[in-house]
This record gives structure tokens, sequence and C-alpha cells, in this order.
């Protein structure tokens, strides 16, 4: 799976310094997670792996992203090529205002499905179903709503509504999968059934997780990556961050003295 | 005074102004209906405006000029529409938020609040002399449209505004390009406030007079059997009637022509509010 290697990366929006020269590289097959005091730029690193921040006025980014070995901010790189692999979730849940049938077949519908031979082909109806059901069951969602698949996507409630998001996510079958806190809004039980899913996903994919839930961090990723005020300041072994962390910024947050 | 009594002063005060806002209303629709529905019959539909024994245009009933108000709509329905709504589609998604777009939108603004006798004026030096396209129907079409395109836009671009960006979001996340954003989520959830902006500019545009007074209405005009001909129109024709010598008989008839003009504006509104609400339970949040 896709390693992802930053380098010297720089992101401003308008004066504001909000990412000072990351350099890391992000292993395949594992998690990686993201953590740090709100406002210090977790959210705005990973919109950098899929150039989400290209949609925001003002937001200039400097360095490389390379991914597969190709720098996404090339200039001959076609940025929906780059964002059809790799599947983000949102801070807060934003399902389309449709049926929960089409917010999940809505990639698969305008990009096609890919078959064994890795040739693409338009999604027949009954692709589209078991992708659907595929990616629902994959979010721990389906038992919930395999009866109402019709039913508007704003039926739900906040919580049915983040797992929506990540099957929705998981149907374009990325390569890379960026989660920006997709537990905030959710209960224990649906919590551990998307840190099941996220230690599940990490066979096929690259994962990359912002959160703010210390333990959280502890219980899924590999590696852990400590910012604070735009700065990369440790990154390392979960392990190591948590029980032996070098710098003195990353023990104060990881104890709780600051944050 | 407590919080109890202030409260009850400003509620009544509201409730004051909304009763005036409704007997307002009542009046003035209970005037033009008891003095124009003596003269609703099957003749005002059917015929066409026709001079009386001295020669004044107040017999005969209204087809041409409900007709030619008609004609008038569809021209603008063809140009302002289209173009109002591409253009700020276009300006709100691929202008961006520069100084350039912000730019085009004062203007947009500022001409939406351009007083619809300079419209005629353009429409008369631009449409009818300089392109010679003479006093005509096409020429008070298009001048109506430049009356409305910017309503149309302004419209538009709030329906477009008011989705969440992060819908917009999740689109792109899920690698959809820009016109297939715009496609599949931003005209579909935008549609009803879209609409609705359509048809309240349409109904602005059937009621306008002076657009269409100095660029193609005429007073013996029949239905027009081509975009060069001059055309009749409700509001020119209620004008007309206000203007005529013959006043026992021409107010009765603006009255008539009153009552379909809001009859015609009646019915475009319930249309959108159909419209709107087929739009609104398809995409609902
Ligand atoms: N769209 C934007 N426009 C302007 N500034 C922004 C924008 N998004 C983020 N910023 C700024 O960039 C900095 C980093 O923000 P970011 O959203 O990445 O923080 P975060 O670590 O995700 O915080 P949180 O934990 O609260 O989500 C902040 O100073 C923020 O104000
Ligand atoms: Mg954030």
């Amino acid at each position: 799976m896709s390693d992802i290697a930053v380098q010297d990366l720089n992101v401003w929006f308008d004066k504001n310094h909000a990412l000072k020269n990351v350099n890391i590289t992000v292993g395949g097959n594992q998690i990686t997670a993201i953590i740090g005091p709100s406002g210090c730029g977790k959210s705005t690193f990973i919109r950098c792996i899929n150039r989400m921040n290209d949609l925001i006025a003002g937001c200039k980014v400097e360095g490389k992203v390379i991914v597969d070995g190709k720098d996404i901010y090339d200039k001959d790189v076609d940025v929906v090529d780059i964002r059809k692999s790799i599947g983000m979730v949102f801070q807060k849940p934003n399902p389309f205002p449709k049926s929960i049938f089409e917010n999940i077949a809505y990639a698969p519908r305008i990009h096609g499905v890919t078959d064994e031979d890795g040739n693409v082909h338009k999604a027949s109806k009954q692709e589209l179903a078991e992708l659907v059901e595929w990616s629902l069951k994959r979010a721990a969602l389906w038992d919930e709503v395999k009866d109402r698949l019709d039913k508007s996507a704003y039926n739900l409630s906040g919580g049915q509504q983040q797992r929506l998001c990540i099957a929705r996510a998981l149907a374009i079958k990325p390569e890379i999968i960026l989660f920006d806190e997709p537990c905030s809004a959710l209960d224990p039980i649906a919590t551990a059934k998307i840190e099941d899913l996220l230690i599940d996903l990490k066979n096929d994919y690259t994962v990359l997780i912002v959160t703010h839930n210390m333990q959280q961090a502890g219980r899924v990723a590999d590696k852990t990556a400590y910012f604070y005020l735009g700065d990369l300041i440790e990154y390392g072994e979960t392990k190591q961050i948590f029980e032996n962390p070098k710098q003195e910024l990353t023990e104060q947050y990881i104890t709780g003295r600051m944050g | 005074m407590n919080r109890r009594s202030k409260e009850a002063l400003f509620f009544n005060i509201f409730r004051g102004c909304a009763l005036f806002v409704v007997i307002v209303l009542v009046v003035i629709l209970g005037y033009i209906l008891i003095n124009g529905v003596g003269k609703l019959s099957i003749d005002l539909f059917t015929q066409n405006p026709a001079p009386n024994s001295h020669g004044a245009m107040v017999a005969g009933g209204i087809l041409s000029p409900i007709v030619g108000t008609l004609m008038l709509m569809a021209i603008v329905l063809i140009i302002a529409v289209p173009a109002g709504v591409f253009g700020a589609v276009f300006l709100v998604e691929y202008g961006g938020n520069n100084r350039i777009s912000r730019a085009w939108w004062m203007i947009v603004n500022n001409l939406a609040g351009v007083p619809s006798i300079v419209w005629g004026l353009v429409g008369v030096g631009l449409l009818v002399y300089y392109l010679n396209f003479g006093l005509s129907l096409l020429a008070a079409g298009v001048t109506l449209s430049f009356v409305i395109l910017p309503l149309i836009m302004v419209a538009t671009k709030e329906a477009i505004e008011a989705i969440p960006p992060s819908i917009r979001e999740a689109s792109v996340a899920l690698g959809a390009t820009k016109w297939q954003t715009v496609r599949h989520h931003i005209l579909p959830y935008s549609a009803s406030g879209i609409l609705t902006g359509i048809i309240l500019s349409l109904s602005r545009a059937a009621g306008e007079t002076a657009p269409i007074l100095l660029t193609g209405v005429a007073v013996n005009a029949a239905i027009p059997s081509s975009l060069s001909d001059s055309v009749q129109a409700l509001p020119y024709y209620i004008y007309l009637m206000t203007q005529t010598s013959d006043r026992s008989a021409a107010i009765p008839m603006a009255y008539a022509a009153a009552l379909v003009l809001i009859g015609v504006i009646v019915l475009l509104n319930l249309g959108a509010i159909i419209l709107r609400n087929r739009y609104r339970q398809k995409y609902r949040w």
C-alpha cells in the first residue's frame, strides 16, 4: 500500500502560517494518528494529502506530498485522480441530501467500477447494490439501515451519518483513507466498531486518523505524530510517543498539562 | 415597564403591522376585483381590442395583450433564465472569491437596482435603433430580459451559497470534477431557490411597462406573427386605458386587464410553489 512522503510542507491561510516545514513519512498498511491541541493544523495537514485545501480561497501550499513516488502537487497531476484513490471522512458528518443508497452509490456511479483485470466499466445496478451493502457492512451501519436505504440520509442520527460518510468513502475503494476525528459524535459502542474497522482497514489501506482522544490513538495507531502550533513536534511509534516522549512539548500534551 | 408587558407591547406592534399589510392587500385586490369582474366574459379572452364608435380602442377584448404578454415572457424565459442561472453558476463556482468576481457581483447587484425606464432607454438606443431590431417583440423581449437578468443571477447566487460548503467538499473529496459537483449536487440542491427566483422575476417581467413602452408595443398591434412585429401587452394596455378620453368605457377594461394580469402572476407563483415543494421534498436538509 501507498507510502506518503511529505517534504517541507508549508501552508498559509492568507497571513496565517498554519503548517511549518512539515517532514514526515507515513507508511502503508499501518494506522498513523495525528494528535495535538485544537487549531494546531491537524485538519490542515490531512487535507493536504488529498488536496482539499485547493478549494479554500487564500490558502497557499508549498512543498511536496509524494504518494507512490509521485508528487501530487506536481503541475501535471490530475487532482481528480488523486482524490479518487484517497477517501476522506470529515470532522463533521456531511452526507448528501439524498437517500442512504444514493450517498454511497454516488462515487461508483460517476467513476464506474474496476474489475479484476483493472478495467473500469459502468457500474450495473447489481454491482451498485453489492457495493452499497459491502460498504455499509464495513462501516458497521448495515444492520441499522438495511430496511430504509431509500430514505433520506438526513433522517439518520449524527453518529449514523458519520458512519454513512465512512461507508461512502470506502465505496471508492481508495488506497489511502483519511479520518478527521471520525468518532467525535459517536457513542462508545459505535466508536468501538469504528476502531475495529480502522484496524481491519489497515490490511488494505494506508490510514491516517486525526483524534483528540489519546486512548483511541493508543488503541489503534501504529505510529503517532504530535503537532503543535503548525509544527510537527514529534513522530514515532505510538507506544514510544505515549510512554517515552522525547520532546518536552509532547510530554506536556500527553500528560494533560497542556491542551 | 416589566419584561412581560414589554413583550406584550412588541407582540401587539408586530401584530398591528401584519394586520396592516393584510388589510392593504385585501383592499387593493378587492378593489380591482369589484371594478374588473363585471367585464370578465368569453369575449374578453377571445377578441382583440377594437375601436368603439368614437375611435377609442376601448371595445373588444384583450386577447392580443394576453398573448403578447405570454410571448414576451417566453422570450424572457429563453434568454434571461439560462443566461442568468448559468452566468451566476459560472461566477460563483469558477470565478472564485477574488477581486474580479467580487467586482462582477457588485455590477450585477447595481444592475438589479437600475430603474426599468433606464433599461427601456438602453433597449431603444441599443436594440431598436443601433442593432436595427425596430419596435418589435424581440426588442421588447430582450429589454425585459435585461431587467430581470440581474435578479435571476442574484437569486441563483443566494440559492447556491445557501448550500453548506461541507456538501461541496464531500463531493470533491470523492473525486467528482467541478462540473460533476455542480451538475449532481449544487444545481439540484439549489433548484428550489433558483426556481423561486426565476418565477418571481418572471412575474416582475410580466408587469413591467416602461421597458416595453419604448421598445416594442403599439396601440393597435395584433398578435405578432414574427419577432419583428410590434406587440400588445397587458401592462401597456392598462396604461393605455387610463390615458383614453372615453373614461367610462376604458376604466372597467383597465380593471379587467389588471385582474387578468394578476391572475397570470398568481398562476406563475402557484407553479413556483409546486415546483419548489417537489424539489424540497426530494432534497431536504
Ligand atoms: N478555511 C480556513 N481559512 C482560514 N484559516 C483556516 C482555515 N482552516 C483552518 N485555518 C487555520 O489554520 C489553523 C489550523 O487549523 P486546523 O483546522 O488545521 O486545526 P485542527 O488542528 O484541525 O484543530 P481542531 O482540533 O480544532 O479541529 C488554525 O489557525 C485555523 O484558524
Ligand atoms: Mg480539525
